[in-house]
């Protein structure tokens, strides 16, 4: 499903140049549940950012569901995010002005093919599973930490993709919620069988993965 | 909700959330749009008007000037050789009397003078004429009579006032018949008050004998302009050519013109056209200060919203999908900004228009609600590129 091939990533904090990754090589399978550990600055941030198409890498290969995403132009790469990619950001990164509803279904806004569910329907659902349903109308600075990340997974989660990818999404939180947030992504990848990526400093979280992966300075230290 | 609703939606929560901002965006289009359809509007009413003047003297009419002929020397030469040229006189009256197909023959003297009667005292155009102008203008009396034959030759000391000011003189067009009104040191018998012509300058006329304004009022004996009216549409072209006939056999070529009414409508069409124009570009230029103004708020609101954009792209908007709700906001900033405009600028033309013939030209309400839309597309392309072209996570990461 992610195959990462020699893949580097290096930029210019103004006079110096820093290497996030260096030659990185991972295989990811489909249906797994995979655990990024590293300390902060170890650039598995970046790594997630590149699996997810959020930044391209300076060198190297990324294929994506057997895909290699260099030949991809924006509106591809944009697609492929919509329709088989959800991101869980540590900052959840919901959008203010739109209420917990809209923001669930804005991704079936730039959806360019028909959509075979209803996705105002399919979000209300999502955030009755996720125990939030009396929240639909409210804006986000209206409901709690652990409320806005189910609504970010719920988001994630209404284009029905086969991957997410999260970063941090209990680092806002406090740990009862953080556990159930967990809790929440695990049951995604059992019961629903969906790929899942989970970037973490926390040893605790990454304790439920089934697999985990090692950065240390942007090289890949341990695989298992 | 389908795509454009929701670029609509998204548009107006952010101006809702920035309504100050929003509201002072949109203003500069506002005061670019209406500045833009005001001058037209009223360059409109100016053009009206004037052509209502002409209407007013009727059809058929052949004007003969001091100074050079309007159609080749154009509007340059009109008012300089008004004040500098020669002046008709009683003989050239007699020349042209003898010209065929000839209905009236009107000579105009005039002078603004102060004019007096037992308690007030108002500045008046007098006009030195003869009976025919009455006719030649359709113009009815709406109390007394107007001006015949008998007062023009006997050189009588009747005048007949125009409605604005024999008003203003007496309170009612009834009381001023049978009064006297004294001009310079001369006492006058008003016999008459002349119908509303919407000309301030005629409504505001004194009417009397060419014959008597000869003396103190008008020593050299001379006339401005003669009027001529001729019996048929038809006979407008030999009448002028005839005319001119007979006057080349005092002036120089250059000293008069005979120009018939539609000529002398071409050229006040054209100055108009021209003066028109101008205001336009002037009224343009705001258009462009506004757009500027959207232009620079668009660049903010990228800014600020750099970070939504990103979480926009992270969940699959393609740069298009980013250009396209900026460029649509901005088009929104801007086309409210030009209805606004254009609503002020109606209601202004609809509390005018009483008074002054304006009009809302199509044209000029198409070219405003367009180019405030352009203006929104080509301020707005700029920011949008800006957006759009960031790259998702550099976008997410701003803050």
């Amino acid at each position: 499903m992610i195959k990462l091939k020699n893949v580097d990533k290096t930029y210019w904090l103004g006079e110096e140049k820093v290497e996030a990754l260096k030659s990185v090589n991972i295989e990811i399978k489909d249906k797994d549940y995979v655990g990024i550990l590293g300390s902060s600055g170890s650039g598995k941030s970046t790594l997630m950012h590149i699996i997810g198409l959020l930044d391209q890498p300076t060198s190297g290969a990324v294929y994506l569901f057997d895909k290699d995403t260099s030949k991809l132009n924006d509106s591809e790469i944009s697609s492929l995010r919509n329709e088989n990619i959800g991101f869980v950001f540590q900052q959840f990164n919901l959008i203010e002005k739109f209420s917990v509803l809209e923001n669930v279904m804005l991704p079936a806004q730039y959806a360019k093919n028909k959509l075979s569910f209803n996705p105002r329907e399919y979000a209300l659902e999502l955030l009755e599973r996720f125990g939030i349903e009396d929240r639909a109308n409210f804006y986000p600075n209206k409901i709690s930490g652990g409320q806005q990340q189910r609504t970010a997974i719920a988001r994630a989660l209404i284009m029905k993709p086969k991957l997410i990818l999260a970063d941090e999404p209990t680092g806002n939180i406090d740990s009862k919620t953080g556990d159930e947030i967990m809790k929440l992504l695990e049951s995604l990848n059992k019961d629903l069988g969906v790929t899942i990526v989970v970037v973490t400093h926390e040893s605790e979280v990454a304790e439920r993965t089934k697999r985990k992966i090692y950065v240390k300075d942007g090289v890949i230290v341990d695989k298992y | 909700m389908n795509y454009y609703s929701f670029l609509l939606k998204n548009a107006f929560e952010d101006f809702k959330r920035n309504k100050t901002r929003t509201i002072l965006a949109s203003l500069g289009i506002t005061i670019g749009v209406f500045s833009v359809v005001m001058l037209i509007a009223l360059g409109i009413g100016l053009k009206n008007y004037i052509r209502q003047q002409f209407e007013n003297m009727g059809s058929n009419l052949v004007m003969i000037m001091p100074g050079n002929d309007l159609s080749e020397g154009g509007f340059s030469s009109f008012g300089s050789s008004l004040a500098t040229g020669i002046r008709f006189d009683e003989r050239d009256l007699n020349t042209i009397s003898r010209v065929d197909n000839i209905d009236y023959v009107v000579p105009i003297f005039m002078k603004s003078m102060v004019v007096t009667s037992l308690e007030k005292e108002e500045l008046a155009s007098l006009m030195g004429t003869n009976e025919d102008l009455f006719k030649l203008m359709d113009l009815k009396a709406v109390e007394g009579r107007i001006l015949e034959g008998q007062d023009i030759s006997s050189r009588s000391k009747d005048v007949v006032l125009g409605i604005s000011i024999a008003e203003k003189l007496f309170d009612d067009a009834g009381n001023a018949i049978g009064k006297t009104v004294r001009l310079g040191n001369q006492r006058f018998k008003v016999i008459g008050v002349v119908e509303k012509m919407g000309d301030p300058e005629m409504d505001g006329g004194i009417f009397m004998s060419y014959k008597t304004t000869f003396g103190s009022i008008n020593p050299d004996k001379n006339f401005f302009t003669i009027y001529v009216g001729v019996d048929s549409e038809g006979a407008i072209e030999g009448v002028k050519s005839d005319i001119e006939e007979a006057l080349l056999k005092r002036y120089e070529e250059d000293e008069f013109s005979v120009s018939e009414q539609s000529e002398l409508l071409d050229v006040v069409n054209q100055i108009f056209g021209m003066i028109n124009s101008v205001l336009v570009a002037i009224g343009s230029i705001s258009l462009i200060v506004g757009g500027i103004g959207i232009m620079n708020i668009m660049y903010a609101n990228v800014t600020e919203r750099t970070k939504e954009i990103g979480i926009r792209r992270a969940i699959g908007a393609t740069k298009k999908d980013i250009l396209v709700q900026f460029v649509a906001e901005s088009v929104l900033l801007s086309g409210l900004g030009g209805i606004m405009g254009l609503v002020a600028s109606a209601l202004i033309v609809l509390v005018v228009r009483p008074f002054f013939p304006v009009a809302l030209n199509f044209l000029a309400v198409f070219a405003a609600i367009g180019i405030s839309s352009f203006i929104g597309v080509f301020f707005g392309v700029f920011p949008a590129r800006r957006a759009a072209n960031l790259t998702p996570i550099e976008a997410i990461r701003y803050e």
